[in-house]
């Protein structure tokens, strides 16, 4: 199969598992009873009561409900958020934008350094580096998030007083302008290199924090596969035919065993999405996750939802790429599933 | 058991030694799985939880009326380690620290059995369903598997504890609706790859029941991945929960290790750090330790990934 | 292929000039159990344009013999005891360019000078004159010449010795970029000394030491593009000669495919045209029919034969299967238990065995005259090789053991011309034996 036949099926798919996820968000909300209590005050009459759920089609039956719900998501309406006394829709760009800076940040930061330390123990293996870099990693895939997060705080900010909390320094924050929405993005566009530092210097706790995790993941993986590609008969081949040990390494060993890790990348978006809630809390950024957070507590149904929903999409699409990267690495991916 | 008319059909003989084989065999893994240094720091740390978790009235006077409150000093608020009667301190609110720890213990243990043993049975029986009958079942509760493992698992948890509203129970609920699909997937992967051995088909030839078949030659020889996965969730799942406590989906004040966490970082601009550090110090013991002995298991039971 | 050729075995008389000669090899594994002595002391000689054949059961060590050759065994756990392996690089004969002559005995090539004396004869190389590498002692970076260019290796599963993520172009290409860098450069008209950054980027895209800045480069000028498509021309050319050379059908639409897209015979073609490649004086055939079918496998061995001829190279042929070896090899070397018990010319060997381990081996082979049902085996199985004691290594199983088998080391001695034997059947114990143990 090609390449593109194989992107095309697997975009066929997407869409049916995000109606399969819609559903279940949708039946979820509809277990905890009807949303119109959120349009209802204590001085309305049971007419009253009825208008509004007509005007939301809440009288009808919730196949039709849901239908509604699907259109009014379609058109950009995801209903209104208790929490943020705006409608999602609105809330929704800038919080995105702020989450979406960490949780790069902090995947570039995951990515790059489990690849290297894996590889740097994979190649290793059994000596002092490799033990160090599988405890860390053991301890890393132990440790609560949250918990690492607050650690930092106490050490680098409470009583350090290295780095900030919260996403920038209020007054560099007015002096530009944001068009996307992305600090650092927008700092640069600006030509402002105090923005610029501002935006890096607030970014390093939290992006520390949730990229942690990921390190370990990937540099677990990289080292277990790493060191059964070079126990293969290719790898010895390589050497036969005269290829220099570094060679061997960069075409041979390492190349394939990017191919499992690619799979455990997927895993770490998921980790990442996830973790960013908490590190939001801790470290006051004003993203989706915190703002999760407050939906959760005071339940706000539409936030809740969007969040949900838009997480899958996320997540779907991070898979896609995952698994095209991982298609294009290992040819026999593509010869079916 | 054995039918006398057909003497070819499960004879009682081998039947006995494949018995003391298998225990022979246990005796062996186990000697083995303790030849692992770490998984033995594992397994020390699970007892000494797992007794203060059994001894907690013993170690504290237990609160009155419910014991997984915390008990409140209102004498003794944001005191350092080092206080009497408060060895590890107090919080913001007088709750004392170490009461917390080990009440916490019983909580912790409370959810990863309770979470981990409904959902390896629920996910054992869906994916055992998938994988024996196949077709179009299997199918269909693959897609819906699909669409579960769409959306990541804390969220997915977070967002079913929200709507059923925020309590400790209905945080063990969610993570039971959420955590099956991972078993049902190992478990049909792991059926269907049993399932092509010849000696399943020499039972089926041999005219075995289904079911007899399932329960005798497939489900041991496919337990193994369940068994790692299911230690490795029971520090995973301490984890999560405590997650779901500390973004506040649990009762304040219940004695909980990620409720703690929480309620203690309000303090640490002040300097306060006792109060968030010990809770979370348990997360990452208990979760360490699991996942020690998780690896050691995998490890012995599966010897290709030894050294890894 | 037609069947004289294979029947023939050499179109070319051996020389008895020696190629490659092992002496006293010892490759040992540290395990947790104790030192295993995989291979223990193991000596012979590959003469010029012949086929050796090692035989013996799995785990004596002849596989591990075959990859000291090329150095590629796990160091740790393996441990390089001691011994040598002597071998002699060939060049092109100088006198006639390769076409073949009286003072190269037709062949085309002769053994390269000694780089010391320039072939006078000195001490470095004994008054021979001739280049002379302890293939155990070499840097590095000497053994990384030899590899794939002197020496290659034909691995036993090709399916597990090409990488599957890489075309065969691209594995079989490796090897030009490493050892022929300089006839593509030439091809595409750039002299080895030719100066400016231009030439020396190309250089280190042909030789495999590019920077992430020369492809930069080559993608930018136009100029660059044009003379490294003509390095890439000039590189497709050679691995589609290569691929032809082995009768691969299509070598283009080959070069373009994956390993798992071809069969394993084809695999295998492929394998032999990577170890090919270069002309080497050397090739270590490791089982390389033992993964494939029994039709392709006859087809691949006269493949392998007819190779080796029309090219001179000696080959070492590792293998089970005594009938394949008696069909193709010139000499056999038998090995038990990490020792040469008996060497000989092939069919002195196999119609006159004398040692009771081949003596076993070949009556374990069946043939059309066996009765049914009387398969003969040899009693017992491999002692284990962890620290073994003074004996011979087979004298539990031997029928034939007496008095010394068990407390003296038999050493090989000959019984005939060209055929020598480990065994005190043939030799009474002598001081060679004991200063063994």
């Amino acid at each position: 199969m090609q390449l593109r036949d194989y992107i095309i099926r697997r975009l066929i798919v997407l869409p049916i598992l995000l109606l399969g996820v819609s559903i279940i968000v949708f039946s979820l909300t509809r277990i905890a009873g009807s949303p119109v209590g959120v349009y209802l005050s204590h001085e309305m009459s049971a007419a009253e009561v009825l208008q509004i759920e007509q005007r939301f089609n809440l009288d009808k039956p919730l196949p039709v409900q849901y239908f509604y719900w699907l259109k009014g998501v379609f058109q950009g309406d995801f209903g209104w958020s208790g929490v943020a006394s705006a409608p999602v829709a609105d809330v929704f760009p800038a919080k995105f934008a702020a989450t979406m800076e960490l949780s790069i940040t902090s995947a570039i930061v995951a990515v790059a350094l489990g690849l290297w330390l894996g590889t740097y123990a994979g190649v290793r293996r059994n000596k002092m580096p490799d033990h160090i870099t599988r405890i860390v990693a053991v301890s890393a895939a132990s440790l609560p998030l949250f918990w690492f997060g607050i650690l930092l705080l106490i050490v680098f900010w409470a009583n350090l007083g290295w780095f900030p909390v919260g996403r920038s320094t209020n007054d560099i924050w007015e002096s530009i302008a944001h068009p996307t929405g992305f600090y650092i993005i927008d700092s640069i566009l600006a030509g402002s290199l105090t923005a610029l530092l501002d935006a890096l210097w607030h970014l390093v706790l939290p992006s520390i924090t949730l990229g942690f995790g990921g390190v370990a993941i990937i540099a677990r993986m990289m080292r277990s596969s790493l060191i059964e590609e070079l126990q293969q008969d290719y790898v010895d081949a390589a050497r036969a035919k005269g290829l220099p040990e570094r060679l061997v390494l960069k075409r041979h060993a390492k190349r394939n065993a990017l191919v499992p890790t690619v799979t455990v990348i997927g895993l770490t978006i998921a980790f990442l999405m996830q973790g960013a809630i908490a590190a939001e809390i801790i470290f006051r950024w004003p993203g989706l996750g915190r703002w999760m957070a407050d939906a959760v507590v005071r339940g706000d149904q539409a936030t809740i939802m969007t969040y949900v929903l838009f997480t899958s999409v996320l997540f779907l699409l991070a898979n896609l790429v995952v698994d095209i990267i991982y298609a294009k690495l290992d040819p026999r991916v593509r010869l079916g599933d | 058991m054995t039918d006398a008319s057909s003497p070819l059909r499960r004879p009682s003989l081998p039947r006995e030694t494949a018995l003391r084989v298998r225990m022979r065999r246990s005796g062996e893994l186990a000697v083995k799985i303790l030849s692992n240094p770490t998984t033995i720091f594992g397994f020390v740390i699970i007892l000494l939880m797992l007794s203060m978790a059994l001894f907690a009235p013993w170690l504290t006077t237990p609160n009155a009326p419910d014991p997984y409150q915390m008990p409140r000093d209102w004498g003794a608020l944001r005191m350092p380690p080092g206080t009497p009667n408060h060895p590890l301190g107090t919080t913001n609110t007088g709750g004392d620290v170490l009461y917390g720890i080990i009440w916490g213990s019983r909580t912790s243990l409370q959810l990863s059995i309770i979470v981990v043993s409904v959902t390896v049975v629920i996910g054992t029986a869906i994916g055992s369903i998938a994988g024996m009958v196949g077709g179009k079942i299997d199918e269909i509760l693959m897609r819906i598997v699909d669409v579960f493992l769409s959306i990541p698992e804390l969220i997915f948890a977070l967002a079913i504890a929200a709507i059923l509203g925020p309590s400790f129970t209905n945080i063990i609920l969610s993570l039971c609706l959420v955590f099956w699909v991972k078993y049902a997937r190992i478990m049909r992967a792991q059926i269907i790859l049993v399932k092509q051995n010849d000696y399943v088909d020499a039972a089926r030839i041999m005219g075995d029941s289904r079911l007899n078949i399932y329960f005798r030659d497939i489900l041991p020889n496919a337990a193994t991945p369940v068994i790692v996965q299911a230690t490795l969730d029971m520090g995973a799942i301490v984890l999560i929960g405590a997650t779901l406590s500390f973004i506040g989906l649990a009762e304040s004040g219940i004695a909980e290790w990620g409720v703690l966490v929480s309620e203690g970082q309000a303090g640490i601009a002040s300097g306060r750090w006792w109060a968030s550090t010990f809770p979370g110090l348990m997360i990452f013991l208990w979760a360490l330790a699991f996942n020690l002995v998780g690896d050691g298991l995998r490890d012995a039971l599966d010897p290709r990934t030894e050294g890894r | 292929m037609s069947m004289e050729m294979s029947d023939t075995k050499s179109a070319r008389p051996v020389t008895p000039v020696t190629i490659a000669s092992v002496r006293g090899l010892k490759v040992h594994f540290q395990s947790k159990a104790g030192r295993v002595h995989a291979v223990d002391g193991v000596d012979f000689d590959v003469r010029d344009g012949e086929t050796l054949g090692l035989v013996g059961e799995t785990g004596c060590g002849k596989s591990v013999t075959g990859r000291a050759f090329l150095r590629l065994l796990p160091v740790p756990p393996g441990i390089l005891a001691g011994g040598s392996v002597m071998f002699r690089p060939q060049t092109t004969c100088p006198d006639c360019q390769g076409d073949g002559c009286e003072r190269c005995d037709d062949s085309g090539r002769r053994p390269a000078p000694c780089p010391k004396c320039r072939g006078q004869g000195c001490t470095t190389c004994d008054q021979t004159g001739i280049e002379s590498l302890d293939l155990l002692t070499i840097s590095d970076a000497r053994m990384r010449d030899i590899r794939g260019d002197r020496i290659a290796m034909i691995f036993q599963d090709p399916s597990k010795a090409l990488n599957p993520t890489l075309t065969i172009g691209e594995q079989l290409g490796e090897v030009f970029l490493q050892h022929r860098h300089a006839d593509l450069l030439a091809a595409a008209g750039i002299a080895e000394d030719q100066p400016g950054w231009q030439a020396s980027a190309l250089r280190r895209l042909a030789s495999q030491q590019d920077r992430g800045t020369d492809r930069l480069l080559v993608k930018l000028s136009g100029a660059m593009r044009r003379k490294h498509r003509a390095i890439r021309q000039a590189l497709d050319e050679r691995i589609a000669a290569a691929l032809s050379e082995t009768q691969i059908p299509n070598p283009q639409r080959v070069m373009q495919s994956f390993p798992h897209e071809l069969s394993g015979g084809m695999r295998q073609r492929v394998m032999i045209a990577q170890a090919l490649a270069c002309d080497p004086d050397l090739i270590i055939a490791d089982e390389p029919t033992t993964a494939l079918d029994v039709t392709v496998q006859a087809r691949i061995l006269d493949l392998v034969r007819q190779l080796q001829t029309s090219r001179g190279s000696s080959v070492i042929y590792i293998s089970h299967d005594l009938s394949v070896v008696r069909h193709i090899c010139d000499r056999v070397a038998v090995m038990y238990a990490g020792r040469v018990v008996e060497i000989g010319d092939v069919e002195q060997l196999f119609t006159n065995p004398r040692h009771p381990y081949t003596q076993g081996l070949l009556a374990a082979v069946p043939t059309t005259r066996t009765p049914r049902g009387q398969l003969a085996a040899i009693p017992g199985s491999v002692p284990e090789l962890i620290d073994p004691g003074p004996s011979c290594r087979f004298a539990d199983r031997c029928a034939k053991a007496h008095g010394p088998c068990a407390s003296h080391d038999p050493a090989l001695q000959p019984v005939s011309a060209g055929h020598d034997v480990a065994c005190f059947l043939e030799h009474p114990i002598t001081t060679a034996s004991r200063a063994r143990a």
